[in-house]
């Protein structure tokens, strides 16, 4: 039974930083209601800054927040004043303007390429203090930066609620979500609490992308490997939730490493769809969505 | 045979538009000639054996084709200056070189072009297996000989032809010898080997390594306890790692890609999972990122290759330093083989002692080349059988250890190729 548990906890901590890179995904939507198909490219600009803090400076990968989610933060930000937010505007009174996503597929391939032109292709590793470590509990082996990662999940996501919950801006950002227009009539700057939306969303990036450098390589298209898994984790959980995303990791990251166990591999992201679709068949708005028209 | 009349008109139709420039050319030649000749007389006795090398030198295999073409050439010059062929007067060796773009339709009409037009006596080529196939049954047809350094499809010398020889080992033998290299390792050190894992990427060339090495495992009497493929793209591979530590197999075979082995061996590494011989199969292991990302965690394993640079054989060293002086960079085993191909040419012309395309074949089909500039290969002998494919064929086992510091792909099997100084660390140490 011993690698049972052994799935389990390895399935979990995984699945725990599956639903943090997820979190920002869930964020963005729930609050601008656009899909961000960059998602998985602000991804990998996290784990690309992550890393050269980390080799530039030699500090420990979670010091190097610090640096990196301000910066994430400032570059969500921006990124979306400039591409998103002239796009919202245009289109004022549409609820969720399509075009947005013709938007965040060119910035996709953009920060991809440029990244790719800057960087070449190689695979890049950076040998961190934790790398390779981990420390065993009776006969299961636990990954030490896949613990941390689990910290991070849980930590960032209270301080999210906390934020979303109990601060003025959190409060109009809820608001913006609601309803876009009553919050601007009640003197909320819904640009601006886009923007700061958006700033967050990749802002959790950056701690996806220290968290991830301990152990995962980088490359130009490492967001794609990501992004696909947070789109069906997001839905899975139900758009706009933080619960849903968290949750919805974790699912995916348990059948992968259960399933894994009992069968070929290859054959796990069959039954993550497999789920994924039935959830969908049972519950439309996913395990955590709201029963409403977005 | 339209074709032909084609380009017959087409000649006649050029010669009749330039007749008075073709004549004054034409006096002048043969004015140069024959001052020539009179000057040198020991020339005029040279006879040329022309080879047609049809290789891909533009396109996306045009690196490897250049390194084929820049080897050949090194390896005519050397004959050349040792004086040729002597057994047909000193005759020297010429290169025509023939731009496949790596589409097996050009490299049949470049096949017909050589035999007809050039008249070569000998072909060689094509580097891509897919070229290498029709071209080589061109040359059946007509029966000129046709070399085979490096294409490693295993039809080509299948096909009952008598003019194709290869040099390369045949792509299956590469799963061959990582099971030999086993068996080996077991006699020499007495370790009992008894269970196999295969660990590979559900792509072609994985799916397609794993169905070599169920056959050979049953031969070779090992218990296949894993039998796993996984997304080259996966996110995780700590599923994977998991079962290999519960099938807790004493071989773990492998053949991944870049970013996966990188993936894979560090999250063994993570998980303590050590199993006796972990081999892989090139592609991502041979990959420079897999040294330089892996670092200590690679140590002791073992991946497969053609030809290494550090093999213990007279002159590698040299003629490697000639030819990065001469091209940038160092011999690989493309070039390599493409080298030893024209020393074994060279070796057949001699013994045939004449051009004539059935004695040159006879010659071939009794090849012994065991010395000499050429055989820099990683074993003994060139010797083909019935087939045409050279029977020593094979390819060297390599370890990666840290060497001053620094993890390094060091050549160990076969022994007597091994880099010096150096032996297969074999069972792998558990600590």
């Amino acid at each position: 039974m011993d690698f049972i548990i052994q799935a389990i906890v390895s399935g979990t901590l995984m699945g725990s930083i599956y639903g943090l890179a997820a979190l920002g995904l869930t964020l963005i939507f729930g609050v601008i209601k656009v899909i961000n198909f960059a998602h998985g490219s602000c991804l990998m600009v996290g784990m690309y800054t992550a890393y050269w803090v980390v080799k530039l400076t030699g500090v420990n990968p979670y010091f190097a927040l610090i640096v990196v989610v301000p910066l994430l933060f400032v570059f969500g930000y921006f990124l979306e004043d400039l591409l998103i937010n002239p796009v919202l505007k245009a289109q004022g009174d549409v609820r969720e303007p399509t075009e947005i996503i013709v938007v965040t597929s060119g910035v996709w391939y953009i920060l991809d390429n440029i990244t790719l032109m800057m960087f070449g292709a190689e695979y890049r590793v950076v040998q961190t203090a934790i790398s390779g470590k981990s420390f065993e509990l009776g006969q299961i082996i636990v990954s030490t930066p896949k613990l941390y990662g689990f910290i991070a999940t849980i930590i960032v996501s209270l301080a999210l609620v906390w934020f979303l919950k109990s601060t003025k801006i959190g409060k109009s950002i809820r608001a913006a979500s609601l309803d876009r227009e009553a919050a601007s009539l009640m003197g909320i700057n819904q640009y601006r609490m886009y923007n700061i939306a958006f700033g967050i969303g990749t802002a959790i990036m950056g701690v996806v992308g220290c968290v991830l450098i301990p152990f995962y390589y980088v490359f130009p298209t490492v967001g794609v490997i990501f992004d696909v898994k947070c789109f069906i984790i997001v839905v899975l959980g139900g758009l706009g939730s933080i619960p849903g995303a968290l949750i919805g990791g974790v699912i995916v990251g348990l059948i992968e490493s259960i399933g894994a166990q009992f069968m070929t591999s290859t054959w796990t992201e069959l039954i993550v769809y497999a789920v994924f679709l039935t959830v969908l068949f049972v519950m439309p708005s996913g395990l955590f969505g709201e029963k409403r028209d977005w | 045979m339209r074709k032909w009349n084609i380009r017959r008109r087409g000649r006649r139709r050029g010669m009749m538009n330039n007749t008075k420039r073709g004549f004054i050319l034409f006096i002048a030649l043969a004015v140069a000639c024959s001052l020539i000749l009179a000057g040198s007389p020991a020339i005029a006795k040279t006879k040329v054996v022309k080879i047609g090398n049809i290789l891909p030198l533009s396109g996306p295999s045009a690196s490897v084709g250049l390194q084929g073409k820049y080897a050949r050439e090194l390896a005519t010059e050397m004959i050349n200056n040792a004086g040729g062929i002597k057994s047909l007067g000193g005759a020297k060796l010429q290169n025509v070189y023939v731009d496949s773009k790596s589409d097996p339709t050009v490299g049949v009409t470049s096949a017909e072009r050589l035999i007809n037009n050039d008249r070569v006596n000998i072909l060689s080529g094509c580097w891509n297996s897919a070229v290498t196939y029709p071209a080589t049954q061109v040359a059946e047809r007509y029966r000129v000989p046709f070399i085979v350094p490096v294409s490693v499809r295993n039809t080509i010398t299948e096909r009952g032809f008598k003019y194709t020889f290869r040099i390369a080992a045949k792509d299956a033998w590469w799963a061959r010898d990582q099971f030999e290299f086993l068996k080996d390792m077991e006699k020499k050190t007495g370790e009992p080997l008894k269970t196999v894992a295969f660990v590979y990427e559900n792509g072609d060339w994985g799916v397609g390594m794993a169905e070599q090495w169920k056959p050979l495992s049953e031969k070779y009497g090992y218990k296949i306890v894993l039998n796993e493929p996984y997304p080259s793209t996966a996110s995780d591979l700590t599923p994977v790692v998991l079962k290999i530590k519960r099938a807790n197999p004493d071989i773990l075979l492998l053949t991944s890609n870049a970013s996966d082995a990188i993936l894979l061996t560090n999250t063994m590494a993570e998980m303590g999972v050590k199993p006796k011989a972990v081999i892989g199969t090139g592609g991502g292991h041979a990959d420079p990122m897999f040294s330089k990302n892996c670092g200590k965690n690679a140590e002791y394993m073992f991946d497969v290759v053609e030809w290494e640079a550090d093999l213990n054989k007279p002159g590698i060293p040299e003629l490697n330093a000639e030819f990065k002086k001469r091209h940038g960079f160092g011999l690989a085993g493309e070039s390599v083989d493409a080298f030893a191909s024209v020393f074994v040419i060279a070796d057949a012309l001699e013994r045939a002692g004449s051009t004539d395309p059935a004695k040159v074949r006879e010659a071939l089909a009794n090849t012994h080349l065991k010395s000499g500039p050429g055989m820099i290969v990683s074993y003994d002998a060139v010797e083909f059988d019935e087939s045409g494919q050279n029977i020593n064929a094979g390819i060297v086992m390599v370890q990666f250890r840290m060497v001053d510091g620094k993890l390094e792909r060091v050549s160990v099997w076969p022994e007597n190729a091994a880099r010096a100084g150096f032996k297969a660390v074999f069972p792998m140490p558990k600590e």
